[in-house]
């Protein structure tokens, strides 16, 4: 590979991992969310993410409903499912069992989306999603993007910048910081907080949602498709796990390196990338790139 | 009548059973004897490591892989003379374990299964990418083991020695329950602190214990290879290791017949449901859900607690 083409490579492997970065990030904050405000890892993003392409899916190409329609009935609807998760399920573990019950459960629930979806006969014949916005072909310096590439990164951006809106101004997003920072003392100055984490748990799931929405056009939808979930968490991993600002950074990093392995190293390589981000950052960096020292808990 | 004396008479009986097995039955019901047997080695592999020694590790099926491949690289260069492949699978996942323990030192709970997460699957795709050894997605043929100069050529013949090797795990993980290191892996478990303060060694025993979980997990991929003709890496992916934890989790975390029955009850039924995935996948996410929700002492702890609701009056 000469220089020229080097470069060349570089300026599309950055393009696109952007665009797809994008959405990894959508995927790192839903996941950061949860984990700040109950310290679960939730197992089951990528499967709450299969959902709603799933359900935007079947209101696409079965109902035949328009965009407009489908796109906040998906939300919503995940938004519904996934509070309703935290406040079926994890409020009867949680009485009964630590940490790793809860995880053992959001694992659970993600095998439990997996079969549902997949016993619905639904998923054998992967589909794939009608766009909104045309694969209008665009140039950025000496890289191809499409105008649906542009459409879902603003659109990742203007999300994301929503949630921050949220979560930085209003009394709202401050309760959901107090919880995040000690449930106890939250509790303390009036703050309901097994209604907050239902709410956490629903927002994060709206997140995945959108996330769905977001990259749905660009893969075939499958029960399998969960598998992005893994780039949600090596970009949270990247990011400090308990980081905002790091989850977005994370989310760009890791679509931008599994670019950029697929056109530098080799295409079945991309696979791998992420797990071996996750072993590295972890055992290297615990508190990820970006984090500072790690906190240590009193006993 | 004393209880042990009924106890030991109905172990008795079942081992009697479980030893004349081949005799009556046809070798595809033998054949699920023997898996069965490999899932409850695997299971008290996971017992050991997140049942006593509470470290939640999802790295499972890479080190019965591991195990799988060492074994079945013997037998193809004429080493496999029993019980070497299975003793080498033994010692390499164990190798591999103690690797996993030394990096698992630095991290608690939630960042351990991540890494553990990514490091399993990261060990499938090494299967699915070393050709030369694995097959690739195609898989790879398994030779047969032998004997004093016998062949072990099917699961009938198989049996036996996966029956003996089973129970002088099943003895192990006993005895190693009752001594002074499953209590120090117990009091790890409970708590790192005070386990430290009564002078435990906390960082030996967890490296102990992921290297006895590699041991056993490595020593179920030997076991497999006694009777199995076939491995792909499909099988040894995350959803082995869930299948893994679901037996450990339906039994109960924690103690040893829970990790036994609960692996008998799961392999059997996912042998009744082997053709439909999507039922799989449906019935171990419910069962996990459903144990962490109103069981999570496991199916034994929950028949002990039905019983003695229908045995005393209602008020107590």
């Amino acid at each position: 590979m000469n220089f020229g083409t080097a470069v060349v490579f570089l300026e599309q492997g950055i393009a696109t991992g952007v665009v797809t970065g994008g959405v990894y990030a959508l995927l790192a904050i839903s996941i950061v969310s949860i984990f700040r405000a109950t310290g679960v890892a939730n197992f089951a993003v990528g499967e709450i993410f299969m959902a709603g392409a799933y359900i935007a899916l079947y209101l696409l190409a079965i109902v035949k409903v328009s965009a407009w329609i489908a796109i906040p009935v998906t939300i919503v609807a995940v938004f519904v499912g996934s509070a309703a998760f935290q406040l079926g399920v994890l409020r009867t573990v949680h009485k009964s069992g630590g940490p790793i019950n809860l995880v053992i459960a959001t694992l659970g629930l993600s095998y439990l989306l997996k079969g549902i979806v997949r016993q619905t006969g639904f998923g054998e014949t992967p589909r794939s999603f009608p766009s909104l916005v045309p694969a209008k072909p665009i140039m950025f310096g000496m890289a191809h993007l499409t105008l649906l590439d542009v459409a879902i990164l603003a659109a990742a951006m203007l999300i994301m910048a929503g949630y921050f809106l949220v979560f930085g101004y209003t009394r709202l997003g401050r309760a959901m910081r107090a919880v995040g920072m000690n449930q106890r003392a939250a509790q303390l100055v009036g703050v309901n907080i097994g209604r907050m984490n239902t709410l956490i748990w629903g927002l994060s799931g709206a997140l995945s949602a959108a996330a769905a929405l977001l990259i749905a056009p660009k893969l075939l939808v499958t029960a399998d498709m969960g598998t992005v979930g893994i780039m949600g968490f090596a970009a949270a991993i990247i990011g400090g796990f308990s980081s905002f600002p790091g989850a977005i950074i994370g989310g760009f990093v890791i679509g931008i390196a599994e670019n950029l392995v697929g056109l530098f190293i080799a295409s079945n390589a991309i696979a791998v990338t992420p797990f071996v981000m996750i072993i590295s950052v972890l055992v290297l960096r615990p508190q990820g790139l970006f984090g500072g020292p790690q906190e240590i808990k009193k006993v | 009548m004393s209880r042990t004396f009924v106890a030991r008479a109905a172990l008795g009986l079942l081992a009697v059973g479980m030893l004349c097995l081949p005799a009556f039955v046809t070798g595809y019901v033998v054949y699920i004897a023997n898996i069965t047997l490999v899932y409850i080695v695997l299971a008290l592999g996971m017992h050991i490591l997140t049942g006593e020694a509470g470290q939640f590790a999802l790295s499972h099926a890479a080190s019965y892989g591991i195990g799988i491949y060492t074994a079945a690289i013997l037998n193809k260069f004429a080493w496999g003379v029993f019980p070497l492949p299975i003793l080498a699978g033994g010692l390499v996942a164990g190798v591999l374990g103690l690797l996993i323990g030394l990096v698992a030192l630095r991290m608690r709970d939630i960042y351990l299964a991540l890494a553990t997460f990514a490091f399993g699957q990261a060990m499938q795709w090494v299967f699915l990418n070393w050709k030369s050894v694995t097959g690739g997605p195609n898989g790879t043929e398994i030779h047969p083991t032998s004997l004093f100069g016998i062949e072990i050529l099917n699961d009938k013949q198989a049996y036996l020695l996966v029956l003996a090797l089973t129970a002088a795990l099943v003895y192990a993980t006993l005895l190693l329950s009752r001594s002074r290191l499953g209590s120090a892996l117990r009091a790890v478990r409970e708590s790192e602190v005070a386990a430290l303060a009564v002078g435990v060694d906390v960082r030996g025993v967890k490296l102990v214990a992921f290297v006895l979980s590699g041991v056993y997990a490595g020593l179920a991929g030997g076991v497999f290879t006694l009777f199995s003709t076939f491995i792909g890496p499909d099988s040894l992916g995350f959803q082995t290791t869930i299948f893994v934890l679901t037996m450990v989790v339906v039994g109960g975390l924690g103690s040893v017949t829970g990790a036994i029955s609960g692996a008998v009850i799961m392999s059997l039924s996912s042998e009744m449901l082997r053709s439909a995935l999507s039922y799989q996948e449906i019935i171990y996410g419910a069962l996990l859900m459903g144990f962490m929700m109103y069981a999570s002492g496991g199916i034994l702890d929950l028949a002990r607690r039905l019983w003695r609701r229908g045995s005393l009056p209602a008020n107590v």
